[in-house]
């Protein structure tokens, strides 16, 4: 089953590689990943929409990574999905205008355009693009580059990620487990 | 602390007045402050600096010199397994540190505090395939707890202290640190005052008291409750809150290959170990149980056998430190995320007295009917040198002089070792367990050994083992290590792999028998004792002179060829399902 989850990840070298491999090494199917940055410096908000038939299981994983903060699952939450689509469509002038309609019924605008073709931008669900996508490739021959998904929970009040150095997000346990310093 | 400069040394520090340090010697002082006596490993190009500056340390840690990287780190293992401290292993870059990977894979599998220190190629030079250069931070990522890898010396106070931290805490596991040959040259002045930064490393909650409360009643109405103790018992120093709850609940105790030692095995309510080599009234009663309470145990293949079938009437209550446990390969009633020995006092706390006197009583029953006279089980009656008869002298000679520890290897040997010797003391089996390293034992026997140097560290090991890293007797030799005493049980085969080829694939024994040098003439080669033993009688005597002689010694056991190890679970079978003996020819 597809699962979408939301991480916080700390933005380190290697940390977006610690994720992939994880995913890999434990079989995982991975069908996209998002990374951007938060609203906190050094903290890096995620989507990854996985395969796997214990969710549970992969966001323990996830969380033994030193460099991830937070996972939580939204799949059976009420969020919204969004994700990006950009399309070069082959188009010589007769078709511009069925192009023009067809995008637009879409919600989707050309924002670029040469001789041969026009290149046209969507941002709606990934259900929605794969729609547009399949439409337009019947009028002509498509390149298409997508963003992977951007989840968000609608549920709760607004979160800022905890910064990674702050106090509160710290040092609350470490300093009993061991008595270091 | 003046130095005879060699012509080939920097420029000596400025006199003390000065509070700079190059990059290598804050590393050096950085393993004097988490508290390191010693430290296993190889120099080379890449590692250099911090040898260079090692040697104004020498009086405040102690550099074992090993004979290949991959002995370094199961002696680092060997030394933190013993002592419940990290050990630490040291190796170049390149071909030093790929070296290190088995060990650190080791480390990773059976939760064994280890902080591995490589060394880089320049930054000048970092991704241009420099010599000797390997991306060791990307090979390591899946086997390490984390890993850094430094080129800003003013990052390694901070980074050695987290690496530290992060291997001992929580679940311990492997931390390895790559530095740049730069970082270890540069010149700074240090900052000590590190706070930890490690916020995705998650604490050990508080032990839920709902989980807690839960667990007790199911203990309480059991009728057939069972405890299986892994090695998380071990790391959390809580054998004698282990046995407070068994004694207080007559609930019998399993142990598994890590958790040995974690319960007394002369005590009436240690009934023996489980899984693919345990024994038949141990799987029988996991299949019986209806409540079983694992502490600090994973439920590896090895045990649980087929997992879909594993204790079908149980209700799992499965305390651990570590949440991803909790559910990976068997279902789970309650789980109790926290620290063994706490979770352990506070179900004390929450459990009245109770006793499963007629349920102990049936499980010794199947015993009996299987598994009487324990030393000899199944032996044929031969008179020619039985694995077993080896293992019955060790196992009098220890339990009868104590102040031992044992480290196994992998294979035939080790199963026997677990079940045939009897267990009484933490810390004192030490084995490859997840990862089923071959040549495991005798490294880790000479780190334990340099840890423990008042007592005698036995490394029992097979001959294809032994063969795969006997070169540490050279260390062992320069070291001046007196206390290894080697017990080959040498069957002339991979003997595990033999077993499965003649039960299981119709005697074709490809790629299997094993020949080697004489191995006492090989121990003696390297300046040790070294003696064959090839007569029933001659057993327990080579054990007690070995054992006595001032100085590490290999005993070499010519051992029956084709003894095999029983019970087997055949692999992918249910527990319930186990072949217990030979079948007649």
């Amino acid at each position: 089953m597809r699962h979408t989850l939301i991480a916080l990840v700390e933005d380190r070298p290697g940390a977006l590689n610690r994720v992939l491999g994880l995913l890999r090494g434990r079989g995982l199917g991975l069908h996209s990943i998002a990374v951007g940055d938060s609203e906190t410096p050094g903290v890096k908000r995620t989507t990854v929409l996985v395969d796997t038939e214990s969710a549970e299981q992969t966001i323990k994983q996830l969380n033994r990574l030193i460099e991830v903060l937070e996972v939580t699952d939204v799949t059976n939450a009420e969020y919204v999905i969004r994700e990006t689509a950009l399309v070069k469509i082959q188009a010589p002038e007769p078709r511009r205008a069925e192009i023009r309609t067809v995008t637009e019924g879409f919600g989707a605008r050309i924002v670029g355009s040469s001789a041969q073709t026009v290149v046209v931008e969507m941002t709606d669900t990934p259900d929605r693009l794969g729609e547009m996508i399949k439409r337009v490739m019947k009028i002509g021959a498509c390149e298409t580059m997508r963003s992977g998904s951007l989840a968000m929970a609608l549920g709760g009040p607004a979160r800022r990620a905890k910064a990674a150095g702050s106090d509160d997000a710290n040092q609350a346990w470490w300093s009993q487990a061991d008595g270091v310093s | 602390m003046t130095e005879t400069a060699s012509r080939f040394s920097p420029p000596a520090p400025p006199a003390a007045v000065s509070a700079e340090r190059t990059g290598a010697q804050v590393m050096c002082e950085a393993l004097v402050r988490e508290n390191v006596e010693v430290i296993f490993g190889i120099p080379g190009g890449a590692i250099m600096p911090f040898y260079h500056a090692m040697w104004e340390y020498r009086d405040r840690f102690r550099h074992v010199l090993c004979r290949h990287e991959q002995g370094a780190g199961h002696a680092a293992e060997g030394y933190a397994r013993s002592t419940g401290k990290p050990g630490v292993c040291v190796a170049t870059s390149g071909p030093g540190a790929t070296n290190l990977v088995t060990p650190i894979a080791n480390a990773w599998m059976d939760s064994t505090p280890l902080v591995a220190i490589t060394g880089q190629v320049s930054s000048a030079v970092l991704g241009k395939d420099a010599f000797q250069e390997t991306d060791i931070t990307g090979i390591t990522l899946p086997i390490t707890k984390h890993n850094y890898r430094v080129s800003r010396a003013s990052d390694l106070p901070s980074v050695f202290h987290e690496a530290f931290h992060i291997a001992r805490t929580g679940r311990p596991g492997p931390v390895l640190i790559d530095v740049t040959k730069d970082a270890q040259q540069a010149r700074l002045v240090p900052d000590w005052n590190t706070t930890l930064n490690v916020p995705g490393f998650r604490a050990p909650v508080d032990i839920d008291p709902r989980a807690l409360r839960e667990a007790a009643r199911l203990l309480a109405g059991a009728s057939k409750p069972l405890i299986l103790a892994g090695q998380g018992v071990i790391i959390s120093d809580a054998t004698p809150e282990l046995l407070s709850l068994a004694e207080h609940t007559g609930i019998p105790v399993i142990t598994t290959l890590h958790g040995i030692g974690a319960f007394p095995e002369d005590h009436p309510l240690s009934i023996g170990m489980p899984g693919m080599h345990g024994w038949v009234h141990v799987n029988r009663a996991i299949q019986e149980c209806d409540v079983l309470l694992s502490i600090g145990a994973r439920f590896d293949d090895r045990v649980t056998g087929k997992a879909s079938t594993f204790a079908p009437r149980a209700r799992v209550i499965h305390i651990d430190i570590d949440p991803s446990e909790i559910g990976k390969n068997v279902k789970v009633a309650v789980a109790i995320i926290g620290d063994a020995r706490a979770a352990l006092r506070a179900l004390i706390d929450e459990m009245q007295p109770r006793n499963a006197a007629i349920w102990l009583r049936n499980i010794r029953e199947t015993q009996a009917t299987h598994q009487h006279r324990q030393p000899y089980l199944h032996r044929p009656d031969t008179k020619e040198l039985m694995p077993h008869d080896v293992y019955a002298a060790l196992n009098s000679a220890l339990n009868g002089r104590g102040g031992y520890r044992v480290v196994t290897d992998v294979g035939q040997h080790q199963m026997w070792a677990a079940q045939l010797i009897e267990w009484r003391r933490p810390r004192t089996h030490i084995t490859s367990g997840g990862a089923g390293t071959m040549g495991f034992a005798v490294p880790a026997a000479m780190g334990a050994a340099i840890a423990h140097p008042d007592e005698t560290i036995w490394a029992i090991v097979g001959d294809g083992g032994f063969q795969m890293t006997n070169q540490e007797l050279a260390t062992i030799g320069q070291e001046g290590i007196r206390n290894v005493k080697v017990a080959i049980v040498n069957n002339g085969y991979l003997g595990m792999v033999r077993q499965w080829q003649q039960l299981f694939e119709g005697r074709r024994y490809s790629g299997t028998p094993l020949s080697g040098p004489s191995f006492a003439g090989l121990a003696e080669a390297y300046g040790l004792r070294g003696f064959t033993v090839d007569r029933i009688e001659d057993a327990e005597g080579a054990i007690n002179t070995a054992w006595d002689h001032d100085g590490s010694v290999v005993l070499d056991f010519r051992v029956e060829r084709e003894a095999n190890v029983f019970p087997l679970v055949p692999p992918g079978l249910s527990i319930g399902e186990m072949i217990t003996r030979e079948a007649p020819a």
